[in-house]
């Protein structure tokens, strides 16, 4: 059997996997496991344990239970309620205002974590419900908030980020900083969409009727900016500290969790059975991820061990005779396509170490590469069959809003999130100005 | 009328695998407030006191590897591993029930792997006094076999889970 007939073997076995809706870390694992005893005997029977000890000596891996915990604990700590009722007075006289304040809302919150399911949560749990209550469309909510929570992964901290930047061999400092840029795009791009279709349509976002507005003196506007000043705290204090040099990466996602944990006792808000119940869901999500992440591993060198990335730059330039950027679009739209049905966080461990040494060779810059793959994550996060977002939303969404809603409330994001992606491969300038320009170890 | 129960044994296992797994995880899950602390103890005294503990980042990644493998099985207790839910969440708990018990031979031989790797490998590391390659160099052994271990809990947890789904299937009833 040719090896290309071996790759795609394994492929499809994992596809299909996928859908008995056995766990991801189990229906990857097998497929690693059972092809590295087919291919190489007994030999091959410590490999998939070998990945455990590649994520121990992955050292900024240490973010991810930090940033687990420090999500739950900022959706505990209520912080995110008083910011919600910020925005709501300040943007919501605005036709779709309050849609834009929660799209703001949810830079906020990405600016303190490292995972998108953090402004997923409070969006759908504190945001939705005031939208829905006010008469916006809900198929437009829905989207806001899908979209919008999506940002948590490019804006940083990032752990996406921090993936690639393992995989990749890349600074994840730099990394970072070069997500500020395209997070920012994207999210004004949001905002710009949001208002142009509410100044159209006016009854999928009704500003706040005149007595509600009426109601809050403007005293009381200022009072409701101090909800900013925590916020900021938090994000200097993690962010601040690591791009001034004072913590190092890891070293940040810890002082961010302890804020996190600081200004939710401040509030008042922590007891036995919250910090015992905060702790339990971490450890709930950080073990399902790092289960992927270490059966993803076994994969890849299952993969790596069979030639692939020779196989693959043999493909692209040789027989197929790409140009480099056909080489770049070609391989933005298989992530765009595998990452609907697959696993986003196993399809990057699998996926990036084939295309990460081919971009690198053809010249393209693999601090900007990675940008452009964090937005394919992006739009498969929120894009059925297979997405967090999506996951998240199904559970969480209120009984009103269908499944139907839900799928058609991404169609613009989804194409937002694309003309975003152009912008970037456009102008590499958007992601790389601030790594250029600011350096960080 | 009572439903057909299923064997005691069966019925003992589960209790204990369960219970074992239950405590281990709720023990467990609190090394992600040590990790914190550590990881802010060495900011402190590298920035502040400028010492350096070289020891420090390696020590929260074995505590790290203790936290998520020893708390694995305790995390497919909670269900918190995503599927691919396209076809799987139309179907009946009944169906869902039959499909994962029939799944559960991958999951059990991926595991069952992971586990012969993890004793050949703890093995090696216990003979050549193996240690990581780096400034602090520990000895790899312990942490091999505290995976290993952790592994095996995941293991029985899974065979824990089969049990319960192939009750659903077969319509028995646990005490």
């Amino acid at each position: 059997m040719s090896y290309e007939t071996i790759a795609v073997l394994m492929f499809s076995t994992f596809m299909l996997l996928l859908l008995t809706g056995q766990r991801v870390f189990g229906a990857i694992g097998f497929v690693a496991a059972a092809f590295a005893l087919a291919l190489w005997g007994e030999g091959a029977v410590e490999m998939p344990f070998a990945s455990t000890i590649t994520l121990i000596n992955w050292y900024p891996m240490l973010t991810l239970p930090m940033f687990i915990y420090m999500g739950y604990m900022l959706s505990e700590s209520g912080i995110a309620g008083d910011l919600y009722r910020m925005f709501h007075v300040w943007t919501g006289p605005m036709r779709g205002g309050l849609a834009v304040g929660t799209i703001l809302l949810m830079v906020a919150i990405s600016a303190m974590n490292g995972l998108s399911v953090a402004g997923m949560a409070i969006g759908a749990t504190i945001a939705m419900p005031e939208l829905l209550k006010r008469g916006y469309d809900k198929v437009m909510v829905t989207g806001v908030i899908q979209g919008g929570s999506t940002l948590g992964i490019m804006i940083p901290p990032s752990v996406v980020l921090v993936l690639y930047g393992m995989i990749a061999r890349q600074p994840v400092g730099q990394l970072w900083l070069a997500g500020v840029g395209p997070g920012l795009l994207l999210a004004a791009l949001f905002i710009l969409y949001i208002l142009i279709r509410c100044h159209l349509q006016p009854h999928l976002g009704p500003p706040l009727p005149l007595e509600e507005r009426q109601q809050i003196t403007w005293r009381e506007k200022f009072r409701l900016l101090s909800a900013g000043i925590l916020p900021l705290m938090i994000i200097f204090s993690m962010t601040g500290l690591f791009v001034m040099g004072v913590t190092s990466m890891v070293e940040s996602s810890a002082v961010g969790a302890f804020a996190a944990t600081l200004v939710a006792g401040y509030k008042g808000r922590i007891t036995w059975h919250v910090m015992r119940e905060t702790l339990r869901k971490s450890l709930a999500v950080s073990a399902m991820f790092m289960w992927i992440i270490l059966a993803a591993l076994a994969f890849g060198a299952v993969f790596d061990g069979l030639g692939a990335v020779k196989a693959i730059e043999v493909l692209f330039l040789e027989k197929w005779g790409l140009e480099p950027w056909q080489v770049l679009v070609l391989m933005q739209l298989t992530y765009i396509v595998m990452g609907t049905f697959l696993d986003d966080t196993a399809m990057l461990i699998i996926v990036a170490p084939l295309y990460v040494p081919l971009i690198i060779q053809l010249g393209f810059n693999p601090i900007w590469y990675g940008i452009l793959y964090t937005i394919t994550c992006q739009i498969a996060y929120i894009t059925p069959p297979f997405g967090y977002n999506l996951f998240l939303m199904r559970a969480m969404a209120p009984k009103e809003v269908t499944l139907i809603d839900i799928y058609k409330s991404i169609i613009p994001f989804v194409l937002i999130m694309l003309v975003g992606l152009a912008l970037v491969i456009a102008f590499p300038e958007i992601a790389l100005w601030l790594p250029n320009h600011v350096y960080v170890k | 009328m009572s439903a057909p129960q299923m064997p005691r044994v069966v019925q003992a296992y589960v209790r204990y695998v369960d219970a074992v797994n239950r405590v281990l995880g709720s023990v467990v899950m609190y090394l992600a407030l040590v990790m914190m602390a550590l990881l802010l103890f060495a900011s402190v005294t590298r920035y502040i006191f400028n010492v350096p503990f070289i020891w420090i980042i390696e020590m929260s990644q074995f505590l790290m590897a203790a936290y998520y493998i020893l708390g694995g099985g305790y995390s497919m207790q909670l269900d918190a591993h995503v599927r691919m839910d396209v076809l799987y969440e139309r179907w009946r708990p009944k169906t869902r029930a039959f499909m994962d018990s029939i799944t559960a031979s991958f999951l059990v031989f991926y595991l069952v792997v992971m586990v012969y790797g993890g004793t050949s490998s703890s093995a090696y590391s216990l003979k050549y006094n193996q240690t990581n390659y780096s400034a602090w160099a520990p000895p790899m052994a312990p942490i091999k076999i505290i995976m290993t271990v952790g592994i095996v809990l995941m293991l029985l947890q899974a065979i824990a889970i089969f049990f319960r789904d192939l009750a659903k299937v077969t319509g028995r009833e646990f005490a």
